[in-house]
């Protein structure tokens, strides 16, 4: 479970988060929608401990990660919106190597297993990944995730600049991964997928939760238009 | 969790393009260094070995003479190579290779190799020290300088640190990986050097070799490794790995080129050395005036009453040694105690020179290793000197020889001398004179000389450790 408890950061004289309240449950895919510099990632950032609060404090499964951050890492998997791995290293060395950073070894066989998971063609396994495409790369983001047996995963946009099909593919492991009763925090732009792949939606602006939604309870042209109506500033009528 | 981080980082490194280049590049330039070296040494042993020989067997076949012309007519001593000159050949090109051994004078060195060479050579010799010194720095820096900072720009490091690895972990695995990496280019290489070396003549020469060896590859270790901490350091500290080599590249350059030039020049400017013309000039004056005022002559006139008394007799005739073997004899001795201080001032200002170019090692690691290496090899100016001191003593020794040889063996002389029937000695007599033998210092001498330059490398080994940790420890995304 992820919890963010009257959760505030400052950056000098800039408050990017003021007071945030959230709560992930497991099995639930919480997608935190907003225009940039709306507390999204310092959000996801805070959560790593690789920025400390000004006031509140981030939990996760019940642990501080301030107080505790690599006990709280642990339980922790991260996907940015551009999965960051080493060139000069195989799809499989690399997720051998992160998975041995996140305290886990498996035979070569498993560690095959996790990459079929997440659809990359085995062919793939032992190419270098500097001629991967930005798809390959996530798919190998979700089987370090999927090796690292994650409580809970954090997401920074991570279908940003997906095709649909890489998009849809990417979407369907995060609902394999939410079977698995993982909490997964998603910051994302695309109201489609979060409508499509989260179970709640949470609006953001200027570091504020502006409006949380089950998105069992809105159609798409809801969660557009209300959105659009926070971003634009009408938001009266939906203050949370 | 180190070992898994080690791996990846050797993995990475190994693969990638610059390393294949630049370790390629230091192999050519160790190996071609050590051969190099290794065929100069062998025809230095072999040179030196046939002129001593050679010039040992002049001495006996001088043909028949005075005992003390034959001290005149002297000999020469060669310094040997020591086997570690091949690495490190020190300042064995500036200091000469031999000196010129006879009665009344004691004389400076000759045969500097740069003397003999071009220009260009004051550039450096190609030796695996100066390889070692100047190159494997910037092999490491090359090397390591992406490890925190380019995983920073690249992305990998927020990816890193969201697996839950300390900070400390990444340093140690990095240094490892690193450390690696560097190990498999400059280890065949030095195991290349020491097969070589235990393959050469005369390698007994200098005790204890395998010790010197082992000390030697520890200095070695403690520079490679401030080197590669200061690498992680500064990566870690800044944020941009263009900046993290610019950093490096510049102290690399202070450490192995301003500082070894600069340090020369101040330890000249504050312990100069007199200019030789007059300090010629003082010495030769000094020798006339007497060590301590006296003249020579006044001083032997005042021990000829001396000895007459302890004979009991009041002619040179009754003497029971021939008196002119005795005066040519105390004539050598007057000149002892100014030979020491005037050529004593000069090894001194020398020493100090040494002294305070070790303490600038404060300020670059080069230095002290420098300084611990050419000890180590036997070529620094602590060998230099104790050569020279070895020449005068057998100097002295081989005149006291001939003239105690001719003082006994020519008394009857004291009454019957003329210029038809002076002492003729022959190979018989000069051989009572040894060869000319040179004992290089004891290896516990050195290194006790060198105490200093150790705990310097070491206290820099200990800062560079120290700032590598606290600069891991404020790794932070904060404001990434």
């Amino acid at each position: 479970m992820l919890e963010a408890i009257n959760l505030k950061k400052t950056f000098g004289d800039y408050d990017a988060l003021k007071g945030l309240d959230l709560k992930v449950n497991p099995g639930d895919i919480y997608c935190l929608l907003g225009a940039n510099g709306a507390g999204k990632t310092t959000t996801i950032n805070l959560f790593l401990n690789f920025i400390h609060p000004t006031a509140g404090k981030a939990e996760v499964c019940g642990i501080d990660v301030t107080e505790q951050p690599l006990e709280t890492k642990k339980l922790l998997a991260y996907i940015p919106e551009q999965v960051m791995l080493y060139g000069n290293l195989t799809a499989l060395e690399n997720l051998r190597y992160f998975a041995q950073l996140g305290g886990h070894d498996y035979t070569e066989t498993e560690y095959k297993s996790f990459l079929d998971r997440c659809g990359l063609q085995s062919g793939a396994y032992i190419q270098r990944v500097h001629q991967f495409s930005k798809g390959m790369r996530q798919k190998v983001g979700v089987a370090i995730a999927l090796a690292k047996q994650a409580k809970a995963l954090l997401l920074d946009e991570p279908t940003s600049g997906l095709d649909p099909k890489a998009s849809n593919e990417f979407s369907a492991l995060l609902i394999q991964l939410k079977g698995d009763d993982a909490s997964i925090l998603m910051a994302t732009h695309d109201l489609f997928r979060a409508k499509e792949t989260g179970t709640r939606i949470g609006i953001m602006r200027e570091g504020r939760m502006m409006q949380e939604l089950g998105t069992d309870d809105v159609s798409h042209a809801d969660i557009e238009r209300i959105y659009l109506e926070h971003m634009h500033g009408d938001s009266s009528k939906y203050a949370a | 969790m180190i070992i898994s981080i080690a791996r990846k980082e050797f993995a990475e490194i190994v693969r990638d393009g610059r390393f294949k280049w630049t370790a390629t590049i230091m192999v050519l330039l160790l190996l071609t260094a050590m051969m190099a070296g290794y065929q100069k040494y062998t025809t230095a042993v072999r040179i030196q070995h046939a002129a001593q020989t050679g010039t040992n067997q002049q001495w006996l076949d001088q043909g028949d003479k005075n005992p003390h012309s034959a001290a005149h007519y002297g000999n020469y001593a060669f310094k040997p190579a020591g086997p570690l000159s091949y690495f490190d050949n020190g300042i064995s090109n500036y200091t000469g290779t031999a000196v010129f051994m006879e009665a009344h004078k004691q004389n400076f060195a000759i045969g500097r190799p740069a003397s003999d060479q071009s220009a260009i050579a004051r550039f450096g010799d190609l030796s695996g020290a100066n390889i070692l010194q100047l190159l494997l720095p910037l092999l490491i820096i090359f090397l390591g300088f992406t490890s925190f900072s380019g995983e920073r720009e690249s992305g990998t490091l927020r990816q890193v640190l969201s697996m839950g690895v300390t900070n400390r972990q990444l340093l140690w695995g990095k240094a490892l990986g690193v450390g690696s990496a560097v190990l498999i280019v400059v280890l065949p290489c030095i195991l290349v050097g020491a097969l070589a070396l235990s393959m050469a003549q005369s390698v007994d020469h200098a005790e204890g070799m395998a010790t010197r060896l082992a000390t030697l590859s520890i200095a070695y270790l403690m520079y490679a490794g401030i080197f590669l901490f200061l690498t992680l350091a500064v990566s870690a500290l800044t944020r941009h790995a263009r900046t993290t080599l610019m950093v490096l590249v510049g102290f690399w350059a202070f450490t192995g080129f301003l500082m070894p030039k600069a340090a020369s020049e101040i330890s000249k400017f504050t312990e100069p050395t007199p200019a030789f013309g007059k300090w010629m000039a003082d010495m030769r004056a000094h020798q006339l005036r007497g060590f301590d005022g006296v003249p020579p002559f006044a001083k032997f006139a005042r021990y000829t009453k001396e000895l007459f008394k302890e004979y009991g007799v009041t002619s040179v005739g009754e003497l029971p040694m021939y008196f002119v073997a005795v005066r040519l004899q105390k004539l050598e001795e007057y000149d002892y105690p100014v030979f020491d201080q005037h050529y004593g001032m000069i090894r001194e200002a020398y020493t100090s020179q040494r002294k305070v170019q070790d303490q600038l090692g404060i300020l670059a690691p080069t230095l002290p290793l420098r300084s611990i290496s050419m000890a180590i090899s036997g070529t620094d100016l602590i060998q230099h000197v104790k050569f020279m001191t070895d020449a005068e003593t057998y100097r002295r020794n081989m005149v006291v020889k001939m003239n105690d040889y001719l003082s006994k063996a020519s008394v009857h002389l004291n009454t019957t001398y003329s210029s038809s029937n002076y002492m003729r000695a022959d190979e018989e007599v000069f051989a009572i004179v040894p060869p000319f033998e040179f004992e290089p210092p004891n290896l516990n001498t050195m290194l006790a000389e060198h105490r200093s330059n150790f705990i310097l490398l070491f206290l820099w080994l200990a800062a560079a450790i120290g700032l590598a940790i606290f600069a891991a420890n404020r790794i932070s995304l904060e404001r990434n």
